[in-house]
């Protein structure tokens, strides 16, 4: 059975105003047990307010969103508990911290779960190890970190709630090309540690490549594509269409199998590209 | 919820009234709200009510969104009317029991003062419905520049408002991010007594505040990298002229006022 399954969603922004607008339209995937998937969209497609349905923050006009089969919108208590069943990291989620050392902060989510003070001292220590954030740190003020330590801390914060479910809205958003890494990089080893099914939401292609399994492609609030990373880069220029544009090197890569070049089309970072042209020099090109 | 609030909104539009200049509508709003006051009896109160529904209609801004804008106030209409039954023992008693007595007289009171209050609130609000806030602080600050002979720095209050006003909504919105955030990390906002309500809104508020004042210290600077000085004397981009609208407008209200002393006059006095 799948982990997460969207059923027929759709949800309207102001019903009953004259701003009324359609946000999502009749949206239906599933997502399986410990996948990685990457939804992508042009800014205003619907992401950010599709993945807030995932843990019941909003409620669909029509439609369902199963989680192991069960609708979480059944009841206030299994709303609730979908909270920390699905875990959402939001677009600058370092703009949320409040509390007065880093090891609170990161403790007011399993804290919300009712768990016992051991239990919660585990799984703090735990998620500040797999974002890297220093024993020294975590009895410091939040507000005295640099940026990217506080979107560190609140990434923390979400992961120290163990959720079944992982998703990362714009997780890499406003940052240096290392600092994105840094981040691209502790989300992908969560998932290999854990087990854990993650979902990731970005616009940037190039972000998302090389880490998901699955890509899921949202325009205007209708879902465009729903396939493997190869498979929807293939489609150049509907991407482009929406808005979206396949990595640079992907791009070189296809134009070389054009000129008859017999080389891979998965080749998404510059590391993946290095390591194909090696591969085909190696075999003595043909 | 929170973004239902639609008082102070500002919805754009090309009627007579978002016509009006800021300074005139101003005046004429309060002159309107003077003379709702001036009300002695029903049909000078109708003249009123009158007036404000063929303002709102005019307006064409919808009667729905208007009165739906005036939810939170409801509570306070019914309680003033409430209040108002028990203070007027005057005409013929309906009900009397223990201490409490019902009178024609108080009930009179409690439909005139809740037709007041709507008046009152539709009226005030048709102003900010039509009327962009930067163009509403424009005009305020306008009124008020002869006070600046006697020292009273009207330009740079008038620049606190705006940006007081500009910065409504962000923080609406940012109300709502944050506790959309601390929900997905199990926070309970609706359930629990009074101080467990009030505990679970400290989450809410610090990093609001803290985000108020990063923003405050960015515009600030901002500011000030364009040499803004309060003191200086500034023109402006859209000059403001009156025009026959705002002649008509002012007749309206006179000939409005003359109606209300009229019909005060003439039919006598319920309040």
């Amino acid at each position: 059975m799948s982990i997460l399954e969207i059923k027929n969603l759709s949800y309207k922004y102001g019903v009953g105003t004259p701003f009324e607008i359609d946000a999502l339209d009749n949206i239906s995937f599933s997502v399986e047990k410990g996948e990685m998937v990457a939804i992508i969209g042009h800014t205003g497609s619907g992401k950010s307010t599709l993945i807030q349905h995932f843990n019941a923050l909003l409620k669909a006009s029509e439609g369902q969103v199963l989680l192991e089969g069960k609708d979480i919108n059944e009841s206030r208590e299994s709303a609730h508990k979908a909270r920390f069943r699905v875990g959402l990291c939001f677009q600058y989620p370092e703009y949320q911290l409040f509390e007065s050392t880093v090891y609170k902060d990161i403790a007011f989510g399993p804290a919300n779960m009712g768990l016992d003070k051991a239990e919660i001292d585990r799984r703090v220590r735990k998620a500040a190890e797999f974002v890297g954030l220093k024993e020294s740190m975590l009895d410091k003020s939040p507000f005295d970190l640099s940026g990217g330590e506080k979107r560190r801390v609140a990434i923390a914060g979400v992961m120290a709630m163990e959720p079944e479910v992982l998703i990362m809205d714009e997780p890499a958003a406003g940052l240096d090309p290392r600092g994105r890494k840094v981040i691209l990089d502790l989300i992908k080893n969560y998932r290999e540690k854990t087990g854990s099914t993650v979902i990731i939401v970005s616009h940037s292609m190039e972000d998302v490549a090389s880490v998901a399994d699955r890509i899921i492609v949202l325009n205007k609030g209708r879902v465009a594509f729903n396939d493997s990373v190869e498979e929807v880069f293939s489609h150049e220029k509907e991407l482009r269409e929406m808005g979206l544009n396949i990595p640079q090197i992907t791009k070189i890569f296809s134009e070389l199998r054009s000129f008859g070049f017999n080389l891979s089309g998965n080749v998404y970072t510059v590391d993946d590209a290095a390591e194909e042209i090696l591969r085909y020099l190696h075999k003595g090109g043909n | 919820m929170i973004k239902d609030i639609t008082i102070g909104q500002y919805f754009p539009g090309d009627s007579f009234i978002h016509k009006l200049d800021a300074r005139a509508k101003l005046i004429v709003v309060f002159l309107a709200l003077v003379e709702i006051f001036l009300c002695k009896n029903f049909l000078s109160l109708a003249l009123v009510v009158l007036f404000a529904i063929v303002s709102v209609a005019i307006s064409k801004i919808s009667f729905r969104v208007v009165f739906k804008g005036m939810k939170m106030i409801y509570f306070i209409i019914v309680l003033t009317s409430i209040l108002q039954i028990f203070y007027n023992d005057e005409g013929t008693v309906l009900l009397d029991w223990w201490k409490i007595q019902i009178t024609t007289g108080g009930i009179f009171t409690a439909i005139f003062m809740a037709i007041r209050i709507i008046c009152l609130i539709l009226v005030s609000s048709l102003l900010t419905y039509t009327t962009s806030p930067t163009t509403l602080t424009d005009g305020i600050s306008r009124l008020l520049s002869p006070l600046n002979k006697i020292k009273v720095p009207v330009d740079t209050l008038a620049m606190m408002m705006t940006i007081a006003l500009r910065f409504i909504p962000t923080l609406i919105e940012e109300i709502d991010k944050i506790m959309n955030a601390q929900k997905a990390r199990g926070a309970d906002l609706d359930s629990g007594n009074l101080v467990q309500r009030a505990k679970a809104l400290i989450p809410i508020f610090i990093p609001l505040f803290v985000n108020s004042f990063r923003r405050a210290y960015e515009l600030a600077f901002a500011m000030e990298c364009r040499c803004y000085n309060g003191n200086n004397k500034r023109t402006r981009m859209k000059q403001m002229k009156l025009s026959w609208r705002d002649a008509v407008a002012f007749v309206i209200i006179a000939v409005m006022l003359a109606g209300i002393i009229l019909l005060n006059h003439f039919f006598g006095a319920v309040i």
